[in-house]
């Protein structure tokens, strides 16, 4: 499992298909996709609009993380980072980046590769 | 020594703060500026308490003043976390801006004072800068207060870690095994 993520429209998607023989049609998008389906793609982007989605749904962000690790072990898995701002003061939104992080810290955890892309730049952090 | 560890929120930051004393035979203190008023304060003090309930530290509620704070000579502290002091520092308990002549230098101060007590001493500061919305007047100021006592610490501190997603990124000074 690769993760690459860092701020919204850094380049992340872009480092993955240059870097990671992803093509640009198999990449699913967490915003929009039936969420079982991120279970058996190549690549996903907007992960932690997926991690909202399933929030919203009733759904467990912990469990539903957990499961993409143990069923699809060679995702590439593409996140924002999006817990650098003062606390939010809506509830939902304090829940959906504490969702976000936790899901977040799980992946990165899995992966064997984790990349970080600021202006189009990737570092790897792990 | 002083450690400084940043990063956004549910980045891993105590969690990595916490492994940097592992190895500490000495007293470990635990400063914690969180104020337990309401629900998700309490759950988020509860979480940090099973987290760190087997690594040996004790716990020191402090809410402002930190440098008032009894530490044995030679133990290790953490400072949980510096966002939190700073709110308490600037807002009284109903969101009033407290009167402070220079904030920055109050708790800057207040650092030093602690630093010069302990023989390691990590910081936690939240990483607050990188967000789109436009925030209250107070709000900003607190932000901005907060990016300055940031580098201020990161000027005095042997080292600059930030988390993302759980993996502690070395961001500049001397590594933790100088630590």
């Amino acid at each position: 499992m690769k993760m690459i993520t860092g701020g919204a429209f850094q380049g992340k998607s872009e480092f993955a298909v240059k870097n990671m023989s992803v093509s640009e049609s198999e990449i699913l998008d967490g915003g929009t996709c039936v969420p079982e389906e991120v279970f058996s793609a190549v690549c996903v982007k907007n992960f932690h609009k997926l991690v909202g989605r399933v929030a919203e749904k009733g759904g467990d962000v912990i469990d539903f993380t957990k499961k993409l690790c143990r069923e699809n072990k060679d995702i590439i898995i593409i996140i924002d980072e999006i817990g650098c701002g003062v606390v939010p003061v809506l509830k939902s939104d304090r829940e959906y980046r504490e969702n976000v992080g936790r899901a977040g810290c799980i992946i990165a955890e899995n992966s064997s590769e984790v990349y970080r892309v600021f202006s189009g730049i990737a570092v790897r952090i792990k | 020594m002083t450690i400084l560890v940043t990063g956004g929120s549910k980045s891993g930051k105590s969690s990595f703060a916490e492994s940097l004393l592992d190895g500490f035979s000495g007293e470990k203190i635990y400063i914690a500026t969180m104020k337990p008023y309401g629900e998700e304060a309490f759950s988020a003090i509860e979480r940090h308490r099973k987290m760190r309930k087997d690594k040996n530290f004790r716990t020191a509620e402090k809410y402002t003043d930190i440098g008032e704070v009894k530490i044995p000579l030679g133990s290790a502290v953490i400072l949980e976390c510096l966002g939190n002091l700073l709110a308490n520092e600037m807002f009284k308990d109903g969101g009033e801006v407290r009167e402070c002549a220079d904030m920055v230098e109050k708790i800057v101060g207040d650092i030093e004072k602690l630093s010069t007590k302990c023989s390691k001493l990590v910081i936690v500061s939240p990483c607050v800068f990188s967000d789109f919305r436009k925030y209250t007047v107070d709000t900003a100021v607190y932000v901005k207060n907060l990016a300055e006592i940031n580098r201020r610490i990161a000027e005095i501190s042997g080292c600059v870690y930030e988390c993302v997603y759980g993996i502690p990124v070395f961001i500049g000074g001397k590594n933790e095994n100088n630590f």
